[in-house]
Protein backbone atom coordinates (compact mmCIF):
# COMPACT_ATOMS: atom_id res chain seq x y z
CA UNK A 1 0.00 0.00 0.00
CA UNK A 2 2.91 2.63 0.64
CA UNK A 3 4.20 1.49 -2.15
CA UNK A 4 1.16 2.28 -4.46
CA UNK A 5 0.70 6.11 -2.42
CA UNK A 6 4.37 6.99 -3.36
CA UNK A 7 3.75 5.64 -6.63
CA UNK A 8 0.57 7.60 -7.42
CA UNK A 9 2.61 10.60 -5.62
CA UNK A 10 5.38 10.71 -8.29
CA UNK A 11 3.60 10.83 -10.94
CA UNK A 12 3.09 14.73 -11.74
CA UNK A 13 6.53 16.00 -10.60
CA UNK A 14 8.71 13.38 -12.42
CA UNK A 15 7.96 13.60 -16.22
CA UNK A 16 11.23 12.42 -16.97
CA UNK A 17 11.37 9.49 -15.70
CA UNK A 18 12.30 6.43 -17.60
CA UNK A 19 9.96 3.94 -17.41
CA UNK A 20 11.10 0.41 -18.07
CA UNK A 21 9.65 -0.74 -21.62
CA UNK A 22 6.71 -3.58 -20.92
CA UNK A 23 5.98 -5.98 -23.77
CA UNK A 24 2.48 -6.27 -22.75
CA UNK A 25 0.11 -5.19 -19.42
CA UNK A 26 0.42 -9.06 -18.28
CA UNK A 27 4.21 -7.94 -18.28
CA UNK A 28 3.68 -5.10 -15.97
CA UNK A 29 1.97 -6.47 -13.69
CA UNK A 30 4.67 -9.09 -13.28
CA UNK A 31 6.93 -6.04 -12.93
CA UNK A 32 4.44 -4.71 -10.07
CA UNK A 33 4.25 -8.29 -8.53
CA UNK A 34 8.02 -8.33 -8.18
CA UNK A 35 8.41 -4.74 -7.32
CA UNK A 36 6.13 -5.09 -4.57
CA UNK A 37 8.36 -8.46 -3.26
CA UNK A 38 4.37 -10.00 -3.22
CA UNK A 39 3.77 -14.16 -4.61
CA UNK A 40 1.52 -13.70 -7.43
CA UNK A 41 -0.66 -16.53 -5.47
CA UNK A 42 -1.64 -13.89 -3.08
CA UNK A 43 -1.82 -10.69 -4.82
CA UNK A 44 -2.92 -7.43 -3.02
CA UNK A 45 -5.03 -6.69 -5.98
CA UNK A 46 -6.08 -2.77 -4.55
CA UNK A 47 -2.60 -1.77 -4.37
CA UNK A 48 -1.50 -3.26 -7.47
CA UNK A 49 -4.52 -2.20 -9.25
CA UNK A 50 -4.05 2.05 -8.29
CA UNK A 51 -0.16 1.09 -9.32
CA UNK A 52 -1.48 0.12 -12.60
CA UNK A 53 -3.07 2.86 -13.06
CA UNK A 54 -0.83 5.16 -11.79
CA UNK A 55 2.14 3.57 -14.58
CA UNK A 56 -0.54 4.30 -17.17
CA UNK A 57 -1.19 7.31 -16.41
CA UNK A 58 2.80 7.98 -16.46
CA UNK A 59 2.88 6.60 -20.16
CA UNK A 60 0.53 8.64 -20.61
CA UNK A 61 2.04 11.78 -19.30
CA UNK A 62 5.29 10.64 -21.34
CA UNK A 63 3.36 10.48 -24.34
CA UNK A 64 3.44 6.89 -24.91
CA UNK A 65 1.23 5.44 -26.95
CA UNK A 66 -0.74 2.94 -24.45
CA UNK A 67 -1.71 -0.18 -26.10
CA UNK A 68 -5.24 -0.95 -26.19
CA UNK A 69 -4.38 -4.28 -24.18
CA UNK A 70 -3.31 -2.11 -21.27
CA UNK A 71 -6.53 -0.64 -20.92
CA UNK A 72 -8.75 -4.22 -21.12
CA UNK A 73 -6.22 -5.32 -18.34
CA UNK A 74 -7.03 -2.15 -16.26
CA UNK A 75 -10.68 -2.46 -16.68
CA UNK A 76 -10.28 -6.32 -15.43
CA UNK A 77 -7.87 -5.36 -12.72
CA UNK A 78 -10.78 -2.57 -11.10
CA UNK A 79 -13.64 -5.17 -11.67
CA UNK A 80 -11.79 -7.65 -9.38
CA UNK A 81 -10.88 -4.86 -7.06
CA UNK A 82 -14.13 -4.13 -6.96
CA UNK A 83 -15.49 -7.68 -6.49
CA UNK A 84 -12.69 -8.11 -3.43
CA UNK A 85 -14.39 -5.59 -1.70
CA UNK A 86 -17.90 -7.85 -1.48
CA UNK A 87 -18.10 -9.96 1.08
CA UNK A 88 -17.53 -13.98 0.26
CA UNK A 89 -21.23 -16.22 -0.05
CA UNK A 90 -19.68 -19.12 0.75
CA UNK A 91 -16.60 -21.80 0.32
CA UNK A 92 -17.60 -22.86 -3.05
CA UNK A 93 -17.26 -19.22 -4.46
CA UNK A 94 -13.78 -18.86 -6.38
CA UNK A 95 -11.39 -15.96 -5.64
CA UNK A 96 -11.98 -13.34 -8.15
CA UNK A 97 -8.02 -13.08 -8.62
CA UNK A 98 -8.14 -16.64 -9.92
CA UNK A 99 -8.05 -15.96 -13.26
CA UNK A 100 -5.82 -13.23 -13.08
CA UNK A 101 -3.46 -15.11 -10.80
CA UNK A 102 -3.75 -18.38 -13.85
CA UNK A 103 -2.62 -15.61 -16.55
CA UNK A 104 0.32 -14.18 -14.93
CA UNK A 105 1.61 -17.70 -13.41
CA UNK A 106 1.11 -18.54 -17.36
CA UNK A 107 3.00 -15.42 -18.61
CA UNK A 108 5.70 -16.04 -15.71
CA UNK A 109 6.17 -19.59 -17.37
CA UNK A 110 6.90 -17.96 -20.89
CA UNK A 111 9.08 -15.18 -19.59
CA UNK A 112 11.44 -18.40 -17.64
CA UNK A 113 11.06 -19.87 -21.73
CA UNK A 114 12.17 -16.64 -23.09
CA UNK A 115 14.90 -16.34 -20.66
CA UNK A 116 16.29 -19.86 -21.47
CA UNK A 117 16.18 -18.83 -25.45
CA UNK A 118 17.76 -15.67 -24.59
CA UNK A 119 20.58 -17.27 -22.47
CA UNK A 120 21.03 -19.91 -25.46
CA UNK A 121 20.97 -16.78 -27.87
CA UNK A 122 23.36 -14.65 -26.81
CA UNK A 123 25.68 -17.61 -25.84
CA UNK A 124 25.55 -18.57 -29.54
CA UNK A 125 25.89 -15.07 -31.29
CA UNK A 126 29.23 -16.20 -32.28
CA UNK A 127 28.46 -19.91 -33.42
CA UNK A 128 28.09 -19.20 -37.14
CA UNK A 129 28.24 -22.27 -39.72
CA UNK A 130 31.69 -22.79 -41.25
CA UNK A 131 31.12 -23.59 -45.16
CA UNK A 132 33.90 -23.30 -47.90
CA UNK A 133 31.67 -21.66 -50.35
CA UNK A 134 31.12 -18.47 -47.77
CA UNK A 135 27.97 -16.45 -47.74
CA UNK A 136 27.60 -16.86 -51.06
CA UNK A 137 24.90 -14.60 -53.14
CA UNK A 138 22.26 -16.43 -54.85
CA UNK A 139 22.06 -16.11 -58.41
CA UNK A 140 24.92 -15.14 -60.21
CA UNK A 141 26.71 -18.75 -59.96
CA UNK A 142 28.74 -20.08 -62.51
CA UNK A 143 27.68 -24.03 -63.31
CA UNK A 144 31.01 -24.91 -61.53
CA UNK A 145 31.13 -28.64 -62.31
CA UNK A 146 30.90 -27.78 -65.88
CA UNK A 147 34.76 -26.72 -65.01
CA UNK A 148 37.32 -29.43 -65.29
CA UNK A 149 41.54 -28.62 -64.81
CA UNK A 150 42.23 -29.21 -68.17
CA UNK A 151 39.33 -27.01 -69.61
CA UNK A 152 41.04 -24.38 -67.55
CA UNK A 153 44.32 -24.91 -68.97
CA UNK A 154 43.39 -24.79 -72.29
CA UNK A 155 41.29 -21.38 -71.55
CA UNK A 156 45.01 -20.06 -70.05
CA UNK A 157 46.38 -21.17 -73.04
CA UNK A 158 44.49 -19.21 -75.36
CA UNK A 159 44.64 -16.16 -73.32
CA UNK A 160 48.34 -16.84 -73.63
CA UNK A 161 48.52 -17.64 -77.20
CA UNK A 162 46.67 -14.42 -78.23
CA UNK A 163 48.48 -11.99 -76.22
CA UNK A 164 51.72 -13.34 -77.57
CA UNK A 165 49.88 -12.76 -81.37
CA UNK A 166 49.22 -9.08 -80.66
CA UNK A 167 52.13 -8.56 -78.46
CA UNK A 168 54.88 -10.00 -80.09
CA UNK A 169 58.31 -9.55 -78.46
CA UNK A 170 60.48 -6.69 -79.80
CA UNK A 171 63.01 -7.82 -82.30
CA UNK A 172 66.83 -7.41 -81.03
CA UNK A 173 68.90 -5.28 -82.85
CA UNK A 174 73.00 -6.05 -82.29
CA UNK A 175 74.99 -2.87 -82.42
CA UNK A 176 76.58 -2.51 -85.37
CA UNK A 177 79.93 -3.95 -84.43
CA UNK A 178 81.57 -3.79 -87.93
CA UNK A 179 80.88 -1.39 -91.11
CA UNK A 180 81.54 -2.66 -94.90
CA UNK A 181 82.67 1.16 -94.98
CA UNK A 182 85.63 0.13 -92.61
CA UNK A 183 86.41 -2.67 -93.93
CA UNK A 184 86.38 -1.36 -97.33
CA UNK A 185 88.62 1.16 -96.88
CA UNK A 186 90.88 -1.11 -94.83
CA UNK A 187 90.89 -3.90 -97.46
CA UNK A 188 91.81 -1.14 -100.37
CA UNK A 189 94.74 -0.22 -98.14
CA UNK A 190 95.82 -3.89 -97.84
CA UNK A 191 96.04 -4.73 -101.77
CA UNK A 192 97.36 -1.16 -102.48
CA UNK A 193 100.98 -2.69 -102.27
CA UNK A 194 100.54 -4.56 -105.31
CA UNK A 195 100.69 -7.84 -103.42
CA UNK A 196 98.05 -10.22 -103.51
CA UNK A 197 95.62 -10.90 -100.17
CA UNK A 198 94.77 -13.96 -99.09
CA UNK A 199 90.86 -12.60 -98.52
CA UNK A 200 89.32 -16.08 -98.17
CA UNK A 201 92.04 -17.53 -95.51
CA UNK A 202 91.59 -13.66 -93.70
CA UNK A 203 87.81 -14.34 -93.46
CA UNK A 204 88.24 -17.83 -92.17
CA UNK A 205 90.45 -16.67 -89.58
CA UNK A 206 88.42 -13.98 -88.07
CA UNK A 207 87.22 -14.84 -84.76
CA UNK A 208 83.76 -13.00 -85.23
CA UNK A 209 81.46 -14.07 -87.54
CA UNK A 210 79.80 -10.57 -88.51
CA UNK A 211 83.36 -9.83 -89.28
CA UNK A 212 84.01 -11.96 -91.60
CA UNK A 213 80.71 -11.69 -93.16
CA UNK A 214 81.74 -7.76 -93.06
CA UNK A 215 84.75 -8.55 -94.85
CA UNK A 216 83.42 -10.47 -97.86
CA UNK A 217 81.06 -7.90 -98.59
CA UNK A 218 83.53 -5.52 -98.89
CA UNK A 219 85.70 -7.58 -101.16
CA UNK A 220 82.77 -7.78 -103.30
CA UNK A 221 81.67 -4.01 -102.99
CA UNK A 222 84.88 -3.64 -103.68
CA UNK A 223 84.83 -5.97 -107.21
CA UNK A 224 81.58 -3.82 -107.88
CA UNK A 225 83.61 -0.51 -107.88
CA UNK A 226 85.82 -1.74 -109.87
CA UNK A 227 88.44 -1.05 -107.47
CA UNK A 228 90.20 -4.45 -107.03
CA UNK A 229 89.56 -7.86 -108.61
CA UNK A 230 89.56 -11.17 -107.32
CA UNK A 231 91.41 -14.52 -108.19
CA UNK A 232 90.71 -18.06 -107.23
CA UNK A 233 92.75 -21.19 -108.98
CA UNK A 234 89.71 -23.48 -108.33
CA UNK A 235 86.65 -24.20 -106.48
CA UNK A 236 87.20 -23.67 -102.42
CA UNK A 237 90.94 -22.77 -103.28
CA UNK A 238 92.08 -19.21 -101.61
CA UNK A 239 90.60 -16.07 -102.99
CA UNK A 240 93.09 -13.47 -103.63
CA UNK A 241 92.60 -10.12 -104.17
CA UNK A 242 94.46 -7.43 -105.92
CA UNK A 243 93.95 -3.83 -106.83
CA UNK A 244 93.36 -2.87 -110.35
CA UNK A 245 94.94 0.39 -109.83
CA UNK A 246 91.78 2.39 -109.94
CA UNK A 247 91.00 5.00 -106.86
CA UNK A 248 88.53 4.11 -104.27
CA UNK A 249 85.79 6.56 -105.02
CA UNK A 250 85.59 8.27 -101.44
CA UNK A 251 81.56 8.99 -102.65
CA UNK A 252 80.82 5.17 -102.94
CA UNK A 253 82.09 3.87 -99.95
CA UNK A 254 80.51 6.45 -98.14
CA UNK A 255 77.21 5.18 -99.79
CA UNK A 256 78.35 1.21 -98.25
CA UNK B 1 36.22 -51.81 -40.75
CA UNK B 2 36.93 -48.56 -42.36
CA UNK B 3 39.80 -46.38 -41.21
CA UNK B 4 38.15 -43.98 -38.60
CA UNK B 5 41.39 -41.05 -39.13
CA UNK B 6 40.55 -40.92 -42.86
CA UNK B 7 36.76 -41.74 -42.30
CA UNK B 8 37.57 -38.15 -40.01
CA UNK B 9 39.01 -36.84 -42.75
CA UNK B 10 36.10 -37.22 -45.07
CA UNK B 11 33.18 -36.46 -43.12
CA UNK B 12 35.43 -33.05 -41.50
CA UNK B 13 35.19 -32.16 -46.19
CA UNK B 14 31.64 -33.29 -46.48
CA UNK B 15 30.60 -31.13 -43.26
CA UNK B 16 32.94 -28.10 -44.59
CA UNK B 17 31.21 -27.78 -48.00
CA UNK B 18 27.72 -28.57 -46.71
CA UNK B 19 27.51 -25.44 -44.16
CA UNK B 20 24.31 -27.03 -42.53
CA UNK B 21 24.03 -29.84 -40.70
CA UNK B 22 24.64 -33.20 -42.20
CA UNK B 23 22.63 -36.50 -40.94
CA UNK B 24 25.20 -39.27 -39.97
CA UNK B 25 23.29 -41.40 -42.33
CA UNK B 26 23.85 -39.15 -45.36
CA UNK B 27 27.57 -39.02 -44.56
CA UNK B 28 27.80 -43.04 -44.11
CA UNK B 29 25.98 -42.81 -47.52
CA UNK B 30 28.61 -40.56 -49.20
CA UNK B 31 31.47 -42.16 -47.51
CA UNK B 32 31.09 -45.72 -49.36
CA UNK B 33 30.06 -48.95 -48.95
CA UNK B 34 30.61 -51.14 -46.09
CA UNK B 35 30.53 -47.44 -43.68
CA UNK B 36 27.95 -47.45 -41.31
CA UNK B 37 26.89 -45.20 -39.19
CA UNK B 38 28.75 -46.68 -35.84
CA UNK B 39 31.62 -45.68 -38.30
CA UNK B 40 30.37 -42.21 -39.16
CA UNK B 41 29.97 -41.29 -34.85
CA UNK B 42 33.67 -42.79 -34.00
CA UNK B 43 34.60 -40.92 -37.07
CA UNK B 44 33.08 -37.61 -36.13
CA UNK B 45 34.44 -37.90 -32.47
CA UNK B 46 37.78 -37.87 -34.34
CA UNK B 47 37.43 -35.01 -35.78
CA UNK B 48 35.72 -33.18 -32.82
CA UNK B 49 38.38 -34.69 -30.30
CA UNK B 50 41.17 -32.95 -33.31
CA UNK B 51 39.46 -29.72 -32.89
CA UNK B 52 39.56 -29.66 -29.54
CA UNK B 53 43.14 -30.34 -28.59
CA UNK B 54 44.47 -28.28 -31.65
CA UNK B 55 42.98 -25.98 -29.97
CA UNK B 56 40.83 -24.82 -32.96
CA UNK B 57 38.44 -21.74 -33.69
CA UNK B 58 36.07 -24.70 -35.06
CA UNK B 59 34.08 -26.43 -33.60
CA UNK B 60 32.38 -29.92 -34.41
CA UNK B 61 27.99 -29.50 -33.03
CA UNK B 62 25.30 -31.63 -33.07
CA UNK B 63 22.32 -29.61 -33.95
CA UNK B 64 18.80 -30.45 -35.84
CA UNK B 65 19.29 -33.81 -36.28
CA UNK B 66 22.69 -33.53 -37.95
CA UNK B 67 26.47 -32.42 -37.38
CA UNK B 68 27.76 -29.29 -38.87
CA UNK B 69 31.59 -27.69 -38.30
CA UNK B 70 30.41 -23.85 -36.66
CA UNK B 71 32.47 -21.13 -35.15
CA UNK B 72 33.42 -21.30 -31.37
CA UNK B 73 31.70 -18.86 -29.18
CA UNK B 74 34.00 -17.18 -27.46
CA UNK B 75 35.39 -15.53 -30.62
CA UNK B 76 31.88 -14.01 -31.43
CA UNK B 77 33.36 -10.31 -30.38
CA UNK B 78 35.84 -10.64 -33.32
CA UNK B 79 33.46 -12.32 -35.85
CA UNK B 80 31.25 -9.50 -35.05
CA UNK B 81 33.91 -7.09 -35.72
CA UNK B 82 34.63 -8.51 -39.30
CA UNK B 83 31.00 -9.37 -40.41
CA UNK B 84 30.01 -5.20 -39.18
CA UNK B 85 26.41 -4.82 -40.18
CA UNK B 86 25.98 -8.30 -41.74
CA UNK B 87 26.60 -10.00 -38.37
CA UNK B 88 23.28 -10.86 -36.71
CA UNK B 89 21.73 -9.14 -33.92
CA UNK B 90 19.85 -10.08 -30.77
CA UNK B 91 16.37 -11.05 -30.53
CA UNK B 92 14.08 -8.28 -29.32
CA UNK B 93 12.02 -9.62 -26.12
CA UNK B 94 8.77 -10.08 -27.69
CA UNK B 95 10.31 -12.39 -30.11
CA UNK B 96 11.59 -14.63 -27.67
CA UNK B 97 8.70 -14.88 -25.86
CA UNK B 98 6.85 -15.29 -28.85
CA UNK B 99 9.07 -17.99 -29.82
CA UNK B 100 9.35 -19.58 -26.49
CA UNK B 101 5.75 -19.82 -26.84
CA UNK B 102 5.28 -21.39 -30.08
CA UNK B 103 8.70 -23.81 -29.31
CA UNK B 104 7.14 -25.14 -25.72
CA UNK B 105 4.06 -25.44 -26.08
CA UNK B 106 4.09 -26.24 -30.73
CA UNK B 107 1.87 -26.86 -32.26
CA UNK B 108 0.63 -23.48 -30.97
CA UNK B 109 -1.81 -21.12 -32.76
CA UNK B 110 -1.70 -16.98 -32.63
CA UNK B 111 -4.80 -16.07 -30.63
CA UNK B 112 -3.37 -18.72 -28.36
CA UNK B 113 -0.13 -16.72 -28.02
CA UNK B 114 -1.75 -13.43 -27.81
CA UNK B 115 -3.47 -14.68 -25.04
CA UNK B 116 -0.52 -15.80 -23.22
CA UNK B 117 1.65 -12.71 -23.99
CA UNK B 118 -1.33 -10.16 -23.79
CA UNK B 119 -0.77 -8.66 -27.11
CA UNK B 120 -1.14 -8.82 -30.64
CA UNK B 121 1.96 -10.71 -31.81
CA UNK B 122 1.03 -11.25 -35.16
CA UNK B 123 3.64 -8.97 -36.27
CA UNK B 124 6.05 -10.73 -34.32
CA UNK B 125 5.29 -13.78 -35.52
CA UNK B 126 5.76 -12.68 -38.94
CA UNK B 127 9.12 -11.60 -38.18
CA UNK B 128 10.21 -14.74 -36.66
CA UNK B 129 9.03 -16.70 -39.51
CA UNK B 130 11.15 -14.20 -42.08
CA UNK B 131 14.12 -15.48 -39.55
CA UNK B 132 12.55 -19.23 -40.84
CA UNK B 133 12.55 -19.61 -36.86
CA UNK B 134 8.93 -20.41 -36.95
CA UNK B 135 6.53 -21.58 -39.73
CA UNK B 136 3.16 -22.79 -40.18
CA UNK B 137 1.87 -26.32 -40.16
CA UNK B 138 -1.47 -26.57 -40.43
CA UNK B 139 -4.57 -25.47 -39.07
CA UNK B 140 -6.00 -26.06 -35.81
CA UNK B 141 -9.84 -27.83 -36.54
CA UNK B 142 -11.58 -25.44 -34.26
CA UNK B 143 -13.56 -21.96 -34.70
CA UNK B 144 -12.60 -19.84 -37.52
CA UNK B 145 -9.28 -22.77 -38.29
CA UNK B 146 -6.51 -21.04 -36.96
CA UNK B 147 -2.66 -21.45 -38.34
CA UNK B 148 -0.94 -23.51 -36.45
CA UNK B 149 2.43 -22.46 -35.82
CA UNK B 150 5.96 -24.82 -34.95
CA UNK B 151 9.75 -23.86 -35.21
CA UNK B 152 11.74 -25.12 -37.70
CA UNK B 153 15.45 -27.01 -38.43
CA UNK B 154 16.42 -23.56 -38.53
CA UNK B 155 15.36 -22.64 -34.89
CA UNK B 156 17.17 -25.82 -33.63
CA UNK B 157 20.93 -24.85 -35.49
CA UNK B 158 20.23 -20.93 -34.59
CA UNK B 159 19.94 -22.34 -30.80
CA UNK B 160 22.39 -25.32 -31.02
CA UNK B 161 19.80 -27.85 -29.97
CA UNK B 162 19.80 -31.35 -31.94
CA UNK B 163 15.92 -31.99 -31.68
CA UNK B 164 13.04 -30.24 -29.18
CA UNK B 165 13.77 -32.94 -26.63
CA UNK B 166 16.80 -30.86 -25.74
CA UNK B 167 15.07 -27.51 -25.19
CA UNK B 168 16.44 -26.88 -21.78
CA UNK B 169 13.57 -27.06 -18.56
CA UNK B 170 12.36 -23.53 -18.18
CA UNK B 171 10.72 -24.53 -15.43
CA UNK B 172 14.72 -24.59 -13.48
CA UNK B 173 14.85 -20.74 -14.72
CA UNK B 174 11.75 -19.75 -13.15
CA UNK B 175 12.96 -19.43 -9.65
CA UNK B 176 15.47 -17.55 -10.70
CA UNK B 177 12.87 -14.85 -12.73
CA UNK B 178 10.47 -15.29 -10.25
CA UNK B 179 13.04 -13.96 -7.79
CA UNK B 180 11.81 -12.45 -4.18
CA UNK B 181 8.26 -14.10 -5.04
CA UNK B 182 7.85 -16.09 -1.92
CA UNK B 183 8.80 -12.55 0.26
CA UNK B 184 4.70 -11.65 -0.55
Amino acid sequence: MDTAVALSGETTPRPSVALPAFEGPLDLLLHLVRENRVSIWDIPIASICDQFHATLRRMEELDLEIAGEYLVVAAWLLAIKSRMLLPRRGDGEEDPRQELVERLAEYEKVKAAAAVLAGLDEMRRGVLPVTLEGPASDGDQVPLEEIDLVSLAGAMRRVIERYRREHPPPMELPPLRFTVREKMQALFELVRGEQAFPLLSHILTRPDRLEAVTWLLAGLELVRLGVVELHQQVLFAEIFVTATGRPLPAEEVADA
Amino acid sequence: MPDSQALAALCEAILAIAGEPVRVETLAEVAGEGVTAADIEGALEVVATRHRQAGSGIMLERVAGGFRLATRPEHESAIRAFLGARARGRLSQAALETLAIVAYRQPVTLPEVNFLRGVNSASVMRTLMEHKLVRVAGRKQVVGTPLLYRTTGEFLVHFGIADLSELPDPEGAEETVTGGGGAG
